[in-house]
């Protein structure tokens, strides 16, 4: 396991080589560039002053050159400055923007995975019963709703129809003080994008573990675990759920990194200031820095998430083993 | 029974948010935006999504009140050639050479930290923005200050070399800081000499050091001490949520009454998604919203939505939506349209029912035949107003060849080298959705006519690139291109007579290289005009408009320019775009009024709420 776990961890590093290389290229070819942007911005902008300024953020080298340079930066840890924000890259989305998605994120990811797996299981128990279907019903609605248009609605029957009873998004109130009124608003802030986000998750989580503890409790040794009279209560929670609940966990340990990226919808509806949306608000205005150290960490994440996912599942069943 | 009290205490703290937000009973104001600026730094940055934050706590040295007329802010007066402030000087031949302006601070005018504003802010400000190494986006107008002389601490003079038409406009015309004129000198300083210090030790770092250490200066993300000029002052800036500012007590522009009747605090809250932001507006949690994040939506139906709880108003945007014409005869597809020949683009305009395409997809917009916008100095409507006609249209393209002759509904010609050709012309625009249903419109007013119009929608990103948009000549567009452009103006530059509608710069000394204004492969693909439209006579024209002071004899130059395009229609103008606010029933003198007032935070020292005694006095 030692040997494994060390050969994946140097893997991590030629794999992020490859996989940075590959990001700076497609951004790179992507047309138009900061100078742009300014362009658009300022009447009177003259082919003079598009030279000069692509000439000083070096945007008249190849971007091979770009790429180097910026590697040799990174390395030591220095990914350059954002220009939307004016503050370093790395420090801006690890102070203002990771744990903002760590938030939200974390907390979707909990409440998914504490719903959805009493809820598959008791689905599972209770197999064509009213309990059932009405799980059934709820894991469908939810999986076929978009989050953009869930979020939306949310807002509007919470904000809009019960008069701000819950925020219209964002994520805090401006001026607020003390630590209760703060804490309570953060609180009220977080309620409708968790709700959105943990709803996909949730639906199909539940439906997961449902097939799986369906599979489990059919087994033969689950039946001789009953002929034999252990308690209903040790053989479902001790036996049955142990085995289901293995997919369920390399399903969730592949989908953690889908959360930091993949929350932009809900993001942008709530207006989160998390890391999806700053990706995307990052290539679409040519910050280069932003996008590439954003995408970067989510690349990392993906590799670690997928190591720990492996990890725990050997932990989980005994039966796994890496050499 | 604990179970109860936890959740009964858990639902009053979702209650107590509930009255958190700014209201006319705390005197404050949250306005809505979905566009945040990127640094508070005066110098640079984006015009429209940084001029309205920096409008409330900064105040240029004149400023336009909601009529279009120009007030003295931090300046004791407009100079003008009466009052002896403004002098010309003119060479044997009638040319003006040299213009001399003298600015007087007024004598209360302070910082908001208290440090008195004097001419050596002025000179500092001068000395950054032509700082060759700092990426100051634009230096159109510094660069015709030849020098600025100080007479004391209150006043200087300003001598240009090139005639400066819009020496005492706003948003940077006069040639120093883009936002708010004048910089703060103590708060700066030490900033820029150290950067500068650094630039020189290690130049291969420049463009770090100064995207990190002046971009990203304490003072220029707020995380610093920020002080400006204006009626407010900055309190606290919470990255991608909001701003907030608070009343200067005794600031020398004020509103009748008493002070304390009107806003004591300001916070503007940025949401990104539009659809959220006008969630959070009915809610009531955003009481006003500025003039660019409620673009395309209806002012009727927000109107409807919102009821009697506050006022919806629509204002001239000074922006023009248009049909850009590939007019390059190297791109051989815009060629075979014939697109170089007006009777094409005359055609065209008189097949689009131009009121429908306003009326339908931006409510409260205004049809244009114009390059510049009602209101302004020289504006004309006495042109051709291009009428919806689409037999007269039918007809002027059967006139120069072109007609259905396989009886498919789409028209045809056959070249001089005998290839058959159909009208089947692109069109591209960003991915905007009033702009997605423009095309939709516009391909089915132009089906009418037998012209097979090919839709495209890009990202702003790619379509505004220099490789995409100035490389006409290349057919990168091969058709049409469609945005919104700031009217060319003859009173307030948002975009000095139109900066893309010139080849030649009669007006620069030294004189430009030919056609420089043409994005072509000689000049590097530089210029505006994107279109490669040349008319020497509209370039004479603009030459002799930039240097008229009389507004009475600037007035039939502008006109005669207006009849030279609306003949020619290099751009086939769609409407002038208009912008909705709102406002929360009871918010007095929240207006713009005017495009020509540029922004919607031009006067934020005169809000107030009715309800605490603020008088409306716009």
């Amino acid at each position: 396991m030692l040997t494994y776990l060390v050969r994946r961890v140097l893997l991590v590093f030629p794999t992020l080589f490859v996989i940075s290389l590959i990001m700076y290229g497609l951004l790179a070819l992507k047309p138009g560039d900061p100078i742009d942007e300014m362009r658009r911005g300022n009447p009177g902008f003259t082919q003079e002053d598009y030279l000069r300024l692509r000439k000083f953020y070096g945007l008249d080298r190849p971007w091979y050159v770009r790429y180097w340079r910026w590697l040799g930066q990174a390395i030591q840890g220095n990914f350059g400055p954002s220009r939307q924000f004016g503050r370093p890259a790395a420090a801006y989305i690890l102070q203002y923007r990771l744990p903002n998605t760590l938030l939200l994120s974390g907390l979707s990811l909990l409440l998914a995975f504490l719903v959805s797996i009493p809820a598959g299981v008791i689905s599972a128990l209770r197999q064509h019963t009213l309990l059932d279907y009405v799980v059934t019903v709820f894991n469908f609605v939810g999986v076929s709703l978009p989050i953009f248009w869930l979020g939306i609605m949310l807002i509007y029957i919470f904000a809009v129809v019960l008069h701000g009873f819950l925020p219209a998004g964002g994520f805090a109130t401006p001026g607020l003080s003390g630590t209760w009124p703060v804490f309570w608003d953060h609180i009220r802030h977080l309620i409708l994008p968790v709700a959105a986000l943990s709803s996909l998750q949730l639906a199909q989580w539940t439906r997961f573990m449902r097939s799986s503890m369906l599979e489990v409790i059919h087994l033969d040794y689950i039946t001789t675990a009953r002929a034999k009279g252990l308690p209903e209560r040790l053989i479902t929670y001790r036996h049955a759920l142990r085995n289901a609940i293995l997919p369920l966990i390399t399903l969730v340990g592949l989908n953690v990194p889908l959360l930091f990226s993949g929350a932009i919808l809900t993001e942008t509806v709530f207006n989160w200031p998390g890391m999806g949306r700053a990706i995307f608000d990052a290539i679409l205005v040519n910050d280069f820095n932003i996008a590439m150290v954003s995408l970067m960490f989510i690349s990392l994440l993906v590799i670690l998430f997928t190591l720990l996912a492996d990890v725990a599942y050997a932990i989980a069943d005994p039966r796994i083993r890496y050499d | 029974m604990k179970g109860r009290l936890l959740l009964s205490a858990m639902l009053m703290g979702l209650l107590v948010g509930i009255v958190a937000w700014a209201s006319p009973s705390l005197n404050n104001l949250v306005i809505g935006a979905t566009q945040e600026p990127s640094n508070l730094c005066p110098w640079e940055g984006s015009a429209d999504t940084k001029e309205n934050v920096m409008g409330i706590f900064y105040l240029g040295l004149t400023y336009y009140d909601s009529k279009g007329v120009l007030y003295p802010g931090l300046a004791t007066e407009i100079p003008t050639a009466e009052n002896g402030r403004l002098v010309a000087f003119y060479d044997t031949a009638g040319n003006l050479i040299r213009q001399e302006v003298l600015w007087t601070i007024r004598s209360d005018a302070t910082w908001s930290d208290g440090t008195p504003i004097t001419t050596d802010d002025v000179l500092f400000t001068y000395e950054v923005q032509q700082t060759p190494e700092l990426p100051i986006s634009t230096r159109t107008y510094s660069d015709l200050i030849k020098e600025i002389i100080k007479v004391d601490n209150k006043s200087f003079w300003i001598v240009y070399k090139t005639p400066n038409l819009f020496y005492a406009a706003v948003a940077g015309s006069i040639g120093l800081a883009r936002f708010g004129d004048i910089a703060p000198k103590h708060i700066w300083e030490p900033v820029y000499r150290q950067v500068m210090a650094q630039v020189k030790a290690t130049p291969e770092k420049a463009a770090e050091i100064v995207e990190g250490q002046f971009l990203g200066a304490p003072p220029s993300i707020g995380t610093g001490l920020v002080v400006g000029s204006g009626a407010f002052k900055f309190e606290e800036w919470q990255i991608n949520q909001f701003i907030r500012f608070s009343r200067r007590p005794g600031f020398f522009l004020g509103a009748p009454g008493a002070e304390a009747n009107y806003l004591k605090e300001i916070t503007v809250r940025f949401i990104v998604n539009q659809a959220t932001l006008i969630s959070a507006i009915l809610a009531g949690e955003i009481e006003a919203a500025d003039d660019i994040c409620l673009a395309g939506q209806d002012p009727a139906v927000l109107a409807a939505q919102l009821g009697d709880r506050a006022v919806v108003e629509t204002t001239a945007s000074g922006f023009i939506e248009k049909l850009n014409f590939n007019l390059f005869p190297q791109c051989a597809t815009a060629a075979d349209l014939l697109l170089g020949d007006k009777r094409t683009r005359q055609a065209i305009i008189q097949a689009i029912d131009r009121e429908d395409v306003a009326t339908t997809v931006y409510p409260g917009a205004i049809v244009s035949n114009s390059f510049m916008i009602r209101g302004d100095v020289g504006f004309t409507d006495d042109v051709n107003q291009w009428a919806y006609d689409p037999e007269a249209a039918k007809a002027l393209l059967a006139a120069i060849g072109w007609k259905d002759s396989d009886g498919d509904g789409w028209l045809e010609r056959v070249s001089a080298d005998g290839r058959t050709i159909e009208f089947d012309m692109h069109w591209v625009a960003t991915v905007a959705a009033f702009r997605i249903r423009t095309g939709e419109i516009l391909q089915e007013f132009l089906k009418e006519v037998g012209i097979k119009l090919e839709v495209e929608n890009l990202p702003g990103s790619v379509l505004f690139s220099t490789e995409y948009l100035n490389h006409g000549s290349d057919c990168t567009w091969r058709g049409i291109v469609e945005y919104a452009e700031a009217g060319g103006i003859g009173q307030a530059p948002a975009d000095p007579l139109s900066n893309e509608l010139y080849a030649n710069d009669l007006l620069a000394i030294p004189v430009t290289p030919l056609l420089e204004n043409v994005p072509l492969l000689a000049n590097g693909f530089g210029g505006t005009n994107i279109m490669g439209w040349i008319n020497n006579r509209f370039d004479e024209l603009r030459a002799q408009a930039l240097k008229e002071f009389s507004e009475a004899k600037r007035v039939p130059i502008l006109v005669e320019m207006q009849k030279i395009y609306n003949e020619e229609l290099p751009t086939a103008p769609l409407y002038e775009r208009s912008e909705t606010v709102t406002k929360a029933a009871g918010l007095v003198n929240y207006t713009k009024g005017t495009a020509v007032a540029r922004g919607q935070f031009w006067n934020a020292w005169e809000w107030g709420w009715a309800q605490n005694g603020a008088v409306a006095v716009r």
